[in-house]
């Protein structure tokens, strides 16, 4: 990377984990060919969280051309937007499966209509033709946010009595997993905290 | 001239720079929206409110070379408007694309949708203007991806929270807040206080937590 990161600690992403299903191209190409240490945690609200103020979501191409996912797409980034001052998604497009030629996308209202909702909204949106295209957008993203002083530093793996307390914070609402990890390494107990 | 400064747009209107009249976006927009025509926008193809301007960027402009780029930069340092950047995205322009998303987003923090042709240009600038006439009218409740500001009730979530202390369940988690209220009033309580509520060990647990 053209910015150096401090000595000896690679750049840091949260994973959620169903993303290790959906997206296993996207973990593995951030981990080998762009060398960040990602951690898969269940996250819970986003796909991804590159700092601690910028949550991403990956979503596909057809997801956003569907009316039937409305709700459940509207229902996710507001839920988003209550836990994150940043919020960007990634547009993937569809992987062609083997045997099936490539769709030809249509590009409806309702897609540009969603579109323009995103764009209103203030959420940032970005455009992939692959999972590897994903992966190097969220490099970049991650980069970026380390450049402004936003990039996750604390130990992403709480072990023991500290895991308990990380259950803890992540059982307030509208806390991010990222601020409750932070919360964990800032304050030495719940009581500096409630205080 | 390097215009890029706000411009009046009247309530529902369009207003179009003079180079594309004729052109087919202008004709697909035409009667679909009021498009008004005028000189010296400068830098900006259309305005579609007095804070949202569109920048056009054709297939052609990509391949011919970095000049868009110093038009969207020039624009990005001259003007507070919010600029859309709409990008032609067809096989051709399609190995310029991450670069010119990765100026335009990441670099210049503006909006980047792409398009393949004239045609689909217009029919997401019709789009965009709904939205834009709908933020002026302040009818911001149309939109599904706002966060609306609706308070969660906070007894369920504490009683979730109190319950992630290890050794209290559902039971001890209602009968502590019945007696503290709070956490902050959870969190100083003294071991003798917290026994009067539960048992010695959970006592230790809870105070050690």
């Amino acid at each position: 990377p053209r910015f150096p990161v401090d000595q000896g600690r690679s750049l840091c992403v949260l994973a959620d984990s169903r993303e290790m299903c959906s997206a296993p191209e996207v973990i593995s190409c951030l981990r080998a060919e762009h060398g960040l240490r990602v951690q898969v945690c269940a996250l819970g609200t986003s796909d991804y969280m590159v700092s601690n103020r910028l949550a991403v979501d990956r979503l596909l191409q057809s997801e956003l051309q569907s009316p039937g996912n409305r709700s459940k797409l509207s229902q996710r980034l507001q839920r988003l937007q209550g836990s994150f001052e940043r919020i960007c998604v990634i547009v993937e497009t569809d992987r062609v499966r083997p045997g099936e030629t490539s769709r030809f996308f249509q590009r409806t209202q309702y897609y540009d209509g969603v579109l323009s909702a995103l764009v209103q909204a203030g959420i940032r949106i970005l455009f992939s033709s692959c999972q590897q295209e994903t992966a190097a957008l969220l490099k970049d993203l991650a980069l970026l946010e380390h450049r402004k002083g936003a990039a996750i530093q604390v130990p992403t793996e709480p072990e023991g009595h500290k895991r308990d307390i990380l259950n803890f914070y992540l059982s307030i609402p509208n806390l991010s997993y990222g601020a409750a990890l932070n919360l964990c390494h800032s304050f030495g107990s719940v009581a500096a905290v409630a205080n | 001239p390097v215009t890029a400064g706000s411009i009046v747009v009247p309530y529902g209107h369009v207003i179009g720079n003079e180079k594309w009249r004729g052109s087919e976006v202008a004709q697909r927009l035409q009667g679909k929206v009021r498009l008004i025509f005028e000189d010296g926008l400068g830098l900006v193809d259309f305005h579609l409110s007095n804070r949202t301007c569109i920048l056009l960027i054709s297939e052609a402009d990509t391949v011919a070379g970095d000049e868009f780029k110093r038009r969207l930069v020039r624009f990005r340092n001259a003007s507070s408007l919010r600029g859309i950047v709409i990008v032609e995205k067809t096989q051709i322009s399609d190995q310029y694309y991450l670069g010119v998303q990765k100026l335009v987003v990441l670099e210049l923090g503006m909006v980047l949708l792409p398009v393949t042709n004239q045609g689909e240009a217009s029919q997401l600038i019709i789009q965009l203007v709904s939205f834009c006439v709908g933020e002026q009218s302040r009818n911001r409740g149309a939109n599904p991806f706002l966060r609306k500001r609706r308070a969660q009730l906070a007894e369920p979530a504490v009683l979730q929270a109190v319950q992630q202390i290890p050794g209290v369940g559902k039971t001890k988690a209602l009968l502590l807040l019945q007696q503290f209220g709070s956490i902050h009033r959870l969190c100083n309580a003294s071991i003798d206080e917290l026994e009067e509520v539960v048992g010695r060990t959970v006592a230790q647990q809870i105070y050690n937590f």
